[in-house]
């Protein structure tokens, strides 16, 4: 896996209906590196991130994530995480022990994991026993985030962590997202705040920069 | 503030509605609605007349009252889920917080809920006169009889009204209006195992009745009176919460998607519930350790479960095939107890995607908690049965539990099964057309119960023995692993098929 970089996209096009949306996008994310997409509203960030975790299918081009396809395996789950898609949550479950469920899914002990530490640390230690649909949005999205950085990983795939979050908390959320990096994981991410994409330890790109064509 | 007259208002909004309908839809509508009742009322009269009015009467005094107990009951929870005071969605945005009169807001919906509750109160007066009360001529006896069950009709949804607008009582009151209707079922169940339940052998007086009846109805009156006096009190979140349920009802009704209303009533139970985290049974998988957490959190639905384990036995008089299809259906019904979390999973795979299994283990760990609920209730209801004398001695509870995977295969069949495929061709018959996208839903889940079929005869035939157990556990097992192998994979995450 390591021999290999996190993401290479080459020549992708994208488009709805007659619409081109990514026109000849090329990216390599190195693995143990964080790659941070800029641009604005509607350029085809989320696009971009979507067809890389292997969620929507290009018209063209080629995506290869750790060497191998995108795609729906549990193997590429077990490796890469997303926040592109909205979250569903399970009835009945509180937003600790959403937690506990993933850690113990992927084989961790919910204690030695850090459930309760993480939930701190988002902010979210007095909303624990709360379901997730009775969180705000910002809580949500800090749960999803928690969740995400507390099971294990190698490619992480944000698309605008920072959104709903306040000053402080997108402090916290780059600092975690540096040490994921700087732990040897990989990032690949889509940001509109240049601040918090460099506090995360991730280079910067713009959405014209990878395109052949800017559409 | 001053109010502004509501009914130029509701004029205005009706005659602009109008102008945007096809000329005559109206009516068009008004007449095929009235044409479908009489033709279906033409086709069924006389099975209708047979649950109304039997030739000869057929039910116990203690059938009777337990009957009492479970419509009026079932009327009363139905009201209270339902509201009972509702508004369209348009009327609940722009009339609720618009500067009228509340209580001329939601008179009409307090008319038609009343006249609505007061014909199903009055037509259920009728069925259960007609099932319990002796053959004489009584025509007086019935008429104010049927007024009663209309007043009881009334009075509930006045009850209901009080307890939509008032605090924490109406909870208590549903509760107890809850074991009502527990304990009517019990009388149910009883009144067909007892030797003697006990027979009405004679009508009331009309003098007595007569003086009830009207007691009643001055009592109702008055509770109206200051039921309607009080509209205005109602808080705009209940009704705004009844506005919602209505809407969604409707939406369930012309979709055909009955999930829109399950989906809910799901939603609205978990967000009133107060949880505290707990750590998930670590010896156990960890989503057979999930599913056990969702079941044992809905302690009042294995409760009903188990009361409803006593349910087959009403069907005791019945041909035998029903009562082995009751059965059958009830394992479905058990083991949907607990596939809650198979139906978020297949609606959305975000979560599985996070927990990174295949569909194949998760299908795996989630048919263990539906198996073993299915099997019990099975066991029970088969013991139960046994022990009445309803079926020849046997290893029946062995066949109860046999028929677990056969139910945990239906109920995550069930649950994987996701929205109606409303684009599917529809089927032209002598009847009219008919849409193939409902149906194909509605069978899938109860298909899988094709795999019961060897308990279904054996319950039919009220004989048992060992053979018939192996021969039902080596299906039912077969089957659920075909099943399993058949519609997941390995290789991909997703639930739905």
């Amino acid at each position: 896996m390591v021999d290999h970089p996190a993401v290479e996209v080459d020549g992708l096009h994208v488009g709805y209906g007659s619409t081109p949306v990514l026109v000849g996008v090329t990216l390599t994310v190195p693995a143990g590196r964080g790659v941070c997409v800029t641009g604005e509203n509607g350029i085809g960030k989320s696009t971009l991130l979507r067809c890389v975790s292997g969620l929507q299918q290009p018209d063209e081009g080629a995506i290869h994530v750790f060497g191998g396809d995108p795609g729906a395996t549990p193997e590429f789950w077990r490796a890469v995480v997303t926040t592109v898609e909205p979250p569903t949550w399970y009835p009945g479950l509180t937003a600790r022990e959403h937690a506990e469920l993933v850690c113990r899914a992927h084989g961790q002990d919910p204690s030695s994991a850090g459930v309760d530490e993480a939930l701190e640390r988002f902010g979210l230690a007095t909303h624990a026993d709360a379901i997730p649909p009775s969180l705000s949005s910002g809580q949500k999205q800090r749960l999803v985030l928690a969740i995400a950085l507390l099971r294990p990983s190698s490619l992480l795939i944000l698309d605008e962590p920072e959104q709903r979050l306040d000053r402080e908390g997108r402090a916290d959320v780059a600092g975690l997202l540096a040490d994921y990096v700087a732990g040897g994981g990989s990032l690949l991410m889509a940001s509109h705040d240049d601040a918090f994409a460099e506090a995360s330890g991730a280079a910067i790109t713009t959405m014209e920069s990878l395109s052949a064509v800017t559409p | 503030m001053t109010a502004v007259p509501l009914a130029p208002v509701r004029r205005w909004i009706s005659r602009t509605q109008s102008s945007h309908r096809e000329r005559g839809a109206t009516l068009s509508s008004l007449y095929i609605g009235a044409l479908s009742i009489a033709i279906i009322g033409g086709m069924f009269h006389r099975q209708v007349a047979e649950v109304f009015w039997p030739p000869a009467p057929d039910a116990s005094a203690l059938a009777a009252g337990s009957l009492v107990a479970v419509i009026y009951g079932l009327l009363y929870l139905a009201l209270r889920r339902f509201g009972p005071l509702a508004l369209s969605r348009p009327a609940a945005s722009w009339l609720l917080p618009a500067p009228v009169s509340r209580r001329r807001l939601l008179l009409p919906s307090l008319r038609i809920t009343g006249i609505v509750a007061a014909a199903i109160g009055a037509t259920a007066a009728l069925a259960i006169a007609g099932h319990a009360a002796p053959r004489a001529e009584a025509a007086d006896e019935v008429a104010l009889l049927v007024g009663g069950g209309a007043l009881i009709g009334l009075a509930l949804v006045l009850i209901a009204t009080a307890a939509q607008a008032g605090g924490r009582w109406g909870e208590a009151l549903d509760r107890v209006v809850g074991l009502v209707f527990a304990a009517g079922l019990a009388g149910l169940v009883a009144s067909t195992t007892l030797d003697d339940a006990g027979s009405i052998s004679s009508w009331p007086s009309v003098t007595t009745l007569g003086l009830v009846v009207g007691v009643a109805a001055v009592v109702v009156l008055a509770a109206l009176a200051v039921v309607i006096r009080g509209l205005a009190a109602t808080p705009s979140d209940r009704i705004l919460e009844a506005s919602r349920t209505a809407g969604t009802l409707f939406d369930t009704a012309f979709g055909i998607e009955p999930s829109f209303l399950t989906d809910m009533i799901e939603r609205r139970y978990w967000a009133r519930r107060h949880l505290r985290s707990t750590s998930l049974f670590p010896r156990l998988p960890v989503l057979v350790a999930q599913d056990v957490l969702l079941t044992l959190r809905r302690r009042s639905r294995l409760l009903w479960l188990l009361l409803g384990a006593a349910l087959p036995v009403l069907l005791s008089s019945a041909p035998g095939w029903v009562l082995g299809a009751a059965v059958l259906v009830g394992c479905l019904v058990a083991g949907t107890t607990a596939t809650g979390n198979v139906k978020t999973d297949a609606g959305n795979p975000v979560l599985l995607r996070l927990l990174g299994l295949s569909s194949r283990q998760a299908v795996l760990q989630r048919l263990w908690v539906p198996g073993v609920l299915a099997a019990l209730w099975a066991a029970l209801a088969l013991t139960l049965l046994d022990v009445l004398g309803d079926l020849s001695s046997g290893p029946w509870w062995a066949l109860g539990l046999v028929l677990g995977p056969m139910g945990a295969a239906a109920a995550v069949h069930r649950a994987r099964v996701g929205f109606v495929r409303n684009e599917l061709l529809p089927l032209d018959t002598p009847m009219g057309t008919l849409s193939t996208g409902p149906l194909v839903n509605a069978v899938m889940g109860p298909d899988m119960l094709l795999l019961g079929i060897p308990a279904w005869i054996a319950i039919g035939q009220g004989r048992l023995d060992w053979s018939t157990v192996l021969i039902q556990a080596v299906i039912a097992g077969a089957g659920a692993r075909f099943y399993l192998v058949g519609t997941t994979g390995d290789d991909r995450t997703e639930l739905s098929h």
